[in-house]
């Protein structure tokens, strides 16, 4: 293999190693940042993810609670939550865990949650921020890749950037992200005619499309860096991504596993919103 | 063989006399859709822009009314007149002309702006929207003008590859997601791209707003591209010009916009679509499905 693996976990512990510095400095002051998760119904990979979440915070010293609710559950009851807490003075960050019960429109839920304490970077008024180029809160998938892209020492600026995948969550914040640092940004997604011929122009590629094997060596231009978000249960029960790691790997010059790449950096930095937006309640940040 | 041109100042007038006929329907329920423009200082460009605007309100038969203010105003001063705007049930679209006085800060005056009455698009809430591309937001009226040229010529987009020249936050940012929305590919370049002319030579539809005459020439395009011309520029003989080498272009494109006459025209009237849009929203009326060039 020729690719350095970019141990999304080991570049976790640095960054939780910094935040708790900061939640120290919080703490000092009399104030521990903390986190509410909204998880409704009982979908099981919603329990996983919402317990890796507290078991960070609990980790790193963030105070976190969980807001169980029924799958059945009202639209009303959820709001009246999400009020709730938007008024609890000990909650700096909340979170809906999704996808969300059928019954539930996502957006009316995600948009009332009150943008300083949006730690998943979803309200408008984030994402707007985040275009304009002075973000304040950003989606944590898209920080998370930027983050490893930084610690990996990857130059950005001029660079041929590709994102496979346009969802709100990953590929368009990231490209806004890249595009502010200067990357030449191309978005592509299911219905581009011919995927390899942007690919293979890629400096830095990153794939967030939830499907297995979607690119492989012979797409990758020798050297890229390639960020694979996808994540993706296979038949054996293994997780996989959305790139084929073996022929991937002896291509690229810097190339992330699944699982422990970019998953343990979106809930990093899931914290690090959380400790932000807590400075910024008490006048920091 | 040539291109087409695009004739953007007739698309206007198609456009607006379709929205004038929403014009009607609300006026016959007593609503006449109403815009107030703020303008502060005096600018001579500045008031040439409002001038046109008030003048495309009258002509679709939008009540409007601009609101003076002198170029060391204060902002508390402004803030609460747009305050008072938010809550005028006459007033459906609010828009503060740019730039603003150095004193003032822009984006604490376009964040004052109800998000209801958001008609240039500016605020960050409608920003945002534009990345979950909800239909209930208002696109910004330069982007939303050129996608509008497009439907109105009936250029496919699904599956297109789309490059973006320019990656400022009024145009090309949300252009790109505005296309993206549509299912085209989509490649933004800027200043910092190192070669522009392999993602140009890429381009199934070519959109340039960079601000830098002469910047596309023909052997950068791709035979039979559209190319939307974005630019506006005066040169030192004082002449406008887009970014495009429209001479040379012209034989290799299939559509291409002038400038002056391409998508200035355009930007002005979905000024207009916004602010009947902000009306009829306003009496519950659901019309955002509607494209605008139908």
């Amino acid at each position: 293999m020729a690719a350095t693996l970019l141990d999304g976990a080991a570049i976790a512990r640095q960054v939780y190693s910094g935040l708790r510095q900061r939640i120290g400095s919080l703490r000092a002051g009399g104030v521990r940042p903390g986190l509410a998760a909204l998880l409704i119904g009982d979908n099981p990979a919603s329990r996983i993810y919402v317990r890796n979440k507290v078991h960070a915070c609990s980790e790193v010293g963030v105070y976190s609670e969980v807001h169980p609710l029924a799958a059945d559950c009202t639209e009303e009851e959820v709001l009246a939550t999400v009020r709730r807490l938007n008024a609890d003075s000990a909650i700096h960050g909340i979170l809906v865990q999704l996808p969300l019960p059928a019954q539930l429109r996502p957006e009316r839920v995600l948009q009332a949650i009150a943008p300083a304490k949006d730690v998943d970077g979803f309200n408008w008024l984030n994402l707007g921020a985040m275009i304009a180029g002075h973000p304040l809160l950003a989606p944590c998938t898209p920080l998370g890749v930027m983050a490893m892209l930084d610690h990996a020492g990857v130059a950005i600026e001029g660079r041929s950037a590709v994102v496979v995948g346009r969802s709100a969550i990953v590929g368009k914040p990231l490209a806004m992200m890249l595009i502010a640092r200067g990357a030449t940004v191309s978005v592509c997604h299911s219905k581009t005619v011919d995927l390899r011929q942007y690919t293979l122009m890629a400096d830095i590629l990153v794939i967030a499309v939830g499907r297995p094997g979607l690119v492989d060596g012979s797409m990758i231009k020798p050297g890229a860096v390639v960020i694979d978000v996808g994540i993706n249960r296979m038949s054996s029960g293994k997780l996989a991504g959305d790139v084929d790691f073996a022929s991937g790997s002896l291509i690229a010059s810097k190339i992330t596993p699944v699982p422990g790449g970019v998953g343990p950096m979106t809930v990093a930095m899931l914290i690090a919103n959380t400790v932000t937006a807590a400075e910024r309640s008490v006048g920091g940040g | 063989m040539s291109a087409k041109v695009i004739d953007g100042n007739a698309v206007a007038r198609h456009v607006r006399s379709v929205w004038k006929t929403r014009v009607d329907v609300l006026k016959a329920r007593g609503v006449t859709p109403g815009l107030a423009v703020i303008i502060v200082g005096d600018s001579p460009a500045s008031r040439i822009y409002v001038r046109n605007k008030v003048k495309a309100c009258g002509e679709v038969g939008l009540h409007s009314e601009t609101h003076e203010f002198p170029a060391n105003a204060a902002e508390p001063m402004i803030i609460t007149r747009i305050e008072e705007l938010n809550r005028n049930p006459k007033i459906h679209g609010i828009l503060v002309q740019l730039p603003l006085p150095p004193q003032l800060e822009t984006r604490r005056l376009l964040g004052a702006i109800s998000i209801e009455k958001d008609v240039d698009g500016f605020h960050l809430y409608n920003v945002g929207g534009l990345v979950v591309g909800e239909n209930n937001i208002f696109p910004p009226c330069t982007p939303y003008g050129v996608q509008c040229l497009l439907e109105y010529e009936k250029i496919p987009i699904e599956g297109q590859n789309v490059v973006v020249v320019g990656a400022s936050n009024i145009v090309g940012k949300p252009m790109a997601l505005m296309l993206m929305a549509k299912d085209a590919t989509v490649s933004i370049c800027h200043i910092k791209t190192r070669d522009l002319a392999q993602y140009t030579i890429l381009a199934d539809i070519l959109i340039v707003a960079a601000g830098c005459p002469g910047l596309i020439t023909a052997p950068m395009v791709k035979r039979g591209a559209v190319v939307i011309d974005v630019g506006i520029n005066r040169l030192p003989n004082g002449t406008l010009a887009g970014d495009v080498d429209f001479a040379g272009v012209k034989d290799k494109a299939s559509y291409i916009t002038p400038v002056p006459g391409g998508v200035g025209p355009m930007t002005v009237t979905m000024l207009i679509c916004n602010t009947v849009a902000a009306a009829e929203r306003a009496v519950g009326r659901n019309a955002e499905k509607t494209p605008a060039s139908a």
